[in-house]
């Protein structure tokens, strides 16, 4: 590198007066990268940090929908919104969803990720099926599951009606608007995210099964003890973006009663579509800004409890053998 | 960041919408569209709104209009879309159909939409009946809606199910069965609960639509004339509100979901027996029969009777936003449409009932049997209902506090969930955490 040569120059001779050419050569060598780089945080900055800010400023003040901005209350909105018993039942409908869709969507996007890894004939076409509800517009699948779900007229309360079962409220009760909702947005998922898994699984070298198998291992306990602890990685990637998809959900459970934000009584009532209700029906863009924050600052928090959580997972794990640890025994072999 | 997702989307769609203003901005004095000077205008309508015919009359009329028409599914709907592209600033149609009961919003941002008196609404302004001219005035005299329909109340009955209960079928041994002139909401109800006894069969679809039509009918609504909120310890409201309590309580309601009703099966499958309906409420029921099915043998039919006498539900306006790029071409369109020979084509493509005189004088003297109801001349009908309907005074939460408010508290009744007292209360602290202390 040119810098250190010059460094290494320096006290020897008096330091020739650089070329033209060279203040370019260093200029590019210093400042080509950060250019590189520019575009993405510029746009950034016109399209998400300049709405951050500005969101911040609006829930400063009293901010009518239509009639624009009124008086500056400094943080009154953000005291409001948090004695606010829509609030927080908002956010309880929120993780709660989350935790319905998030914890099986895992669990079976993992089982499906481990078949589509084994030999199968007609390898591309069942991963390419498990992707095809992604590819379907959320809206599509909402209105055809809210078909499904309808409590006097619904699919699923006509099959349980003729097996002689009561019918399932699923509009007007909570537990099962969430489930219902949450298995909208499992099927949604879940083959997506199995496609991930498979790619990190694919990555996983076979001669580790092999050897394992000459030990004796059978299927489950390779699965836990090679693919489960060699795809961790890819495992918190699929953790943290679901929960940051998770927690702003909306198309689902707009669309699941289309005429009220979320249910009669706020059954189902995201944070999101709380935010929503504010803004377009109560008109109040002070407190909805509020909201946003609120709910930007809860992911902020969520992602920092997973990330602590991944970091103790992997430590946990540092006392058996790594897989670099695993790597570095096989070169040397 | 998808938190601010609409913000964003909001200044990319203003951006973009303001490239697109550039583009076309070049005459700022508007010269009138000829075959040379194409305009292309856009309409936003909703619900059932019998347009679609007329756009293309206007066009052969007017060489050069080009009309790009949008209609959103329902009126609530269409309010959070004026509402978000009103605060964005842009993206407003040029001619805009706005609902009696989001009015009042409206009302308080008067001054976005242009004043049709500069584009000649003096001139035709006995067209219309005189409270629905007035509705669309601003308190400084500035006319921003031309009215289309209005929504007087007749009853809606299954006459097929009538008959099966052992009810008189025809309508006017109907009207006279719920008292005329002088019905009242306690025969109503005390009919309810006789069809319940000999049917076991729902009285009406869900409790919100009646509650709507008993309010509608009060002198002064969810607000005083001079616009204060008039629901906490309000009387009159609580004694309607306790009977029809008392009358979802006994099993009359069919807790149906509002604008849905299992995509229009409730209407064919005999659920419920009566339904109360304005004008253009005739033409949702049409929509929904279409869609599950049913045609005339579906035993609708529609009295001229109305409990606790004349009320008026809805009706929409056209309105002007400032924003549009054509103003006069725009306002053109909108006399235009409203003018009463197109409301008569109006009126018999969507079943509503029109707020010009002549329009429904016309209907009246047509008195054309309506086939899906069982041949009833439902515009001489709603002409009778439509007599000593006085306006309301619509607040600008008038329609949060219908949906928002006494949405849920009612659901809470046809779900069983809550009493009378219960419900009221409900409603009260919804009113306060909503509205009062917004």
């Amino acid at each position: 590198m040119t810098t250190t040569l010059n460094r290494a120059a320096k006290p020897a001779v008096i330091k020739p007066k650089p070329t033209w050419k060279q203040r370019l050569n260093v200029f590019d060598v210093k400042a080509s990268p950060y250019l590189y780089v520019a575009p993405f945080f510029i746009l950034f900055a016109l399209v998400g940090l300049f709405p951050l800010v500005y969101t911040f400023v609006v829930s400063l003040f009293d901010w009518h929908l239509l009639k624009g901005q009124g008086d500056f209350v400094g943080l009154q909105n953000f005291v409001e919104v948090l004695q606010d018993r829509f609030f927080w039942n908002s956010l309880f409908n929120t993780v709660s969803i989350f935790l319905l869709s998030a914890i099986p969507q895992l669990a079976v996007a993992l089982f499906l990720a481990a078949m589509l890894d084994q030999n199968l004939r007609a390898r591309t076409f069942w991963r390419m099926s498990v992707l095809l509800p992604y590819i379907v517009t959320p809206v599509a699948v909402a209105m055809i599951f809210t078909n499904m779900f309808g409590e006097q007229y619904g699919l699923i309360n006509n099959v349980l009606g003729n097996i002689g079962l009561d019918p399932v409220m699923w509009k007007s009760e909570t537990l099962p608007s969430h489930i219902a909702i949450a298995t909208m947005v499992n099927w949604r998922w879940t083959g997506y995210n199995a496609l991930i898994l498979l790619a990190a699984m694919q990555a996983v070298p076979r001669d580790l099964y092999e050897s394992a198998a000459l030990d004796g291992a059978g299927a489950v306990r390779r699965f836990f003890s090679i693919t489960l602890p060699s795809i961790r990685p890819t495992m918190v990637f699929v953790v943290i973006t679901s929960t940051i998809g998770g927690l702003q959900i909306f198309t689902e459970p707009r669309l699941f009663d289309p005429a009220t934000a979320g249910g009669s009584q706020r059954q189902f009532q995201t944070t999101v579509l709380y935010l929503w209700e504010m803004a377009f029906q109560r008109q109040n863009f002070g407190k909805a800004s509020t909201i946003a924050w609120l709910l930007f600052l809860i992911i902020v928090l969520f992602g920092l409890v997973n990330y602590l959580i991944s970091r103790r997972i992997a430590t946990a794990d540092a006392a058996k053998p790594s897989r670099a640890a695993r790597r570095a025994e096989r070169t040397t072999r | 960041m998808k938190f601010a997702r609409h913000t964003a989307a909001a200044i990319a769609g203003a951006a973009a919408l303001a490239l697109m203003a550039t583009g076309c901005s070049s005459s700022s004095k508007e010269q009138a569209a000829s075959a040379d000077n194409p305009v292309e205008l856009t309409v936003t309508t909703f619900g059932t709104f019998g347009y679609d015919d007329l756009y293309g009359e206007y066009e052969q009329a007017n060489p050069g209009i080009k009309i790009k028409a949008t209609n959103i599914d329902r009126g609530a709907n269409a309010r959070t879309d004026a509402f978000t592209k009103l605060a964005a600033g842009s993206g407003l149609s040029d001619v805009v159909a706005i609902e009696e009961g989001w009015l009042g919003s409206i009302m308080e941002v008067s001054d976005q939409f242009v004043d049709l008196n500069e584009h000649g609404a003096a001139d035709i302004k006995d067209n219309w009946v005189d409270w629905k001219f007035k509705q669309g005035t601003d308190p400084d005299g500035r006319v921003i809606g031309y009215g289309t329909d209005i929504g007087p109340q007749g009853l809606c009955y299954n006459g097929k199910l009538f008959e099966a209960a052992g009810l008189p079928k025809d309508r006017e041994s109907v009207a006279k069965l719920f008292g005329g002139e002088d019905a009242t909401w306690e025969t109503y109800f005390k009919l309810g609960e006789q069809y319940k006894a000999a049917t076991g069969k729902a009285w009406y679809d869900q409790s919100g639509f009646v509650w709507n039509s008993m309010v509608n009918q009060m002198e002064e609504g969810y607000y005083t004339k001079d616009g204060k909120l008039n629901v906490d310890g309000n009387a009159e409201m609580k004694a309607k509100f306790e009977l029809l309590a008392a009358g979802t309580a006994a099993g009359l309601s069919a807790n149906q979901t509002q604008f849905d009703w299992g995509t229009g099966k409730a209407f064919t499958d005999g659920s419920f027996a009566t339904f109360v309906c304005p004008g253009w409420m005739l033409g949702t029921i049409k929509g929904q029969l279409e869609s599950a099915g049913g045609g005339a043998d579906s035993g609708w039919d529609f009295a001229d009777v109305f409990p606790g006498g004349a009320s008026n539900w809805g009706g929409a306006f056209l309105s002007v936003p400032k924003t549009s790029e054509h103003p006069a071409e725009a306002a053109k369109l909108a006399a235009w449409l409203t003018a009463p020979e197109q409301q008569v084509k109006q009126s018999a493509a969507a079943n509503n009932f029109p707020s010009t005189l002549k329009a429904q004088e016309k209907l009246v003297a047509d008195a054309t049997p309506n086939v899906l109801f069982n041949n009833a001349p439902t515009g001489v009908i709603l002409a009778n209902r439509a007599k000593g309907v006085v306006a309301q005074f619509k607040g600008p939460d008038d329609s949060v506090i219908q949906e928002n408010v006494f949405g849920p508290a009612l659901k809470m009744l046809d779900g069983g969930t809550a009493n009378a007292d219960k419900a009221w209360s409900e409603a009260l602290t919804l009113l306060n955490d909503l509205v009062v202390n917004n």
